[in-house]
C-alpha cells in the first residue's frame, strides 16, 4: 500500500551530526532539500486528488431516483454536446485506477469517496509530520554548518 | 608520467559519470515502478469489495468493455507480480551500479592522489 511511514529501518543507525565534515554535511542539507521538495510536490498532488473526490462526492448528492429521465448535455469533446436523457441513475461508473472501471449504486459510490478522500487526507498528514521532521534537521545541520565555519575562521585567525 | 595519470584520471571519471547515470535511470525506473504497484493494489483492494455479481468495465481505448470480475481480478494480480518481479530485478541492479560506483569512486580518489603526489614531484625537480 501506498503507506508512507517513519518507522526506524533496521538498516538506520543514528549519527552525530557533529561528528561530520563539512562536505558531508552539505551533501547531507542538499538530500533533504531534495526530499523537501518531493514532499512539497507530493502535497501538491494528493490536494488535487483530495479535491477530486471531493468534487465527485458533491456531485452524487445531486443525483438520485428522482433525476431519471432528466435532461442532460453530454459532452462530446470539451467544447461540443448532444442533448440526452438520464437513464438508471441508481448507478454511476467509477474509474477505480489502472484503467478499471465498476458500477457502484449511489451510497456504495458515496462511501468509495469518502473513504478515498479519508485516505488522501491521512497520507497529506503523514507526510506533513515527517516534512516537519526534515525541516528540523535540515536546520540543526545548517546551524551546525555555521558553527563549524565561525570555529575556522576563528582558528585560521588565531 | 603527468599526462599518463591524467589520462587515467579522465577514463576513470568518464566511467564513473557512466555509471552514475545509468544509477540514476535505474532508480527512476524504481520509482515508476513501486507507483504501479500501489496503483494495482489500490484497485485490487476495491475489487476485492465488490459482491460477486460485480460489474467491472476495463477501458480500451475510448471505449469500456464489460468484464468479469473474476478476471479482473486474476489480471490485477498477475500484474502486480509482474511488477513485483520487475522490482526486484531495478533492485538487484541498483545494487550492482551502486557497487560499481564505489569501486569507481575508490579508483577515481586513487589516481587523484597519484596525480597530486606526481605534481608535487614535478614542482620539486622544476
Amino acid at each position: 500500500m501506498a503507506q508512507i511511514s517513519d518507522v526506524e529501518q533496521p538498516y538506520m543507525k543514528q549519527i552525530d551530526l557533529t561528528t561530520l565534515n563539512l562536505q558531508q554535511l552539505y551533501t547531507l542539507k542538499q538530500q533533504l532539500d531534495q526530499e523537501l521538495s518531493l514532499f512539497e510536490e507530493s502535497l501538491t498532488s494528493l490536494k488535487l486528488a483530495q479535491n477530486k473526490f471531493l468534487t465527485s462526492n458533491e456531485t452524487l448528492q445531486n443525483i438520485d431516483s428522482d433525476s431519471e429521465g432528466k435532461d442532460i448535455l453530454v459532452p462530446l469533446t470539451g467544447s461540443m454536446y448532444v442533448p440526452g436523457k438520464l437513464v438508471d441513475t441508481n448507478n454511476v461508473i467509477i474509474d477505480i485506477g489502472t484503467r478499471y472501471y465498476v458500477e457502484k449504486d449511489i451510497a456504495a459510490a458515496k462511501d468509495y469517496f469518502q473513504r478515498k478522500v479519508k485516505f488522501v487526507t491521512e497520507q497529506m498528514e503523514k507526510i506533513q509530520v515527517l516534512g516537519l521532521k526534515k525541516s528540523k534537521i535540515r536546520d540543526t545541520i545548517v546551524e551546525i554548518v555555521e558553527m563549524k565555519l565561525s570555529e575556522e575562521n576563528n582558528s585560521t585567525r588565531a | 608520467m603527468g599526462e599518463d595519470i591524467q589520462r587515467k584520471l579522465q577514463l576513470e571519471l568518464d566511467s564513473f559519470k557512466t555509471v552514475q547515470k545509468e544509477l540514476q535511470k535505474a532508480i527512476s525506473t524504481r520509482q515508476q515502478l513501486d507507483g504501479q504497484l500501489n496503483e494495482n493494489e489500490i484497485v485490487k483492494k476495491e475489487l476485492d469489495l465488490l459482491p460477486a455479481d460485480g460489474k467491472v468495465f476495463k477501458s480500451v481505448g475510448p471505449v469500456l468493455i464489460k468484464t468479469e470480475l473474476v478476471e479482473a481480478k486474476q489480471n490485477v494480480s498477475k500484474r502486480m507480480d509482474y511488477i513485483s518481479k520487475e522490482l526486484k530485478r531495478v533492485d538487484d541492479l541498483i545494487a550492482s551500479l551502486e557497487r560499481k560506483q564505489d569501486t569507481h569512486r575508490e579508483g577515481l580518489q586513487k589516481l587523484q592522489h597519484q596525480f597530486q603526489q606526481a605534481q608535487v614531484k614535478a614542482a620539486l625537480h622544476a
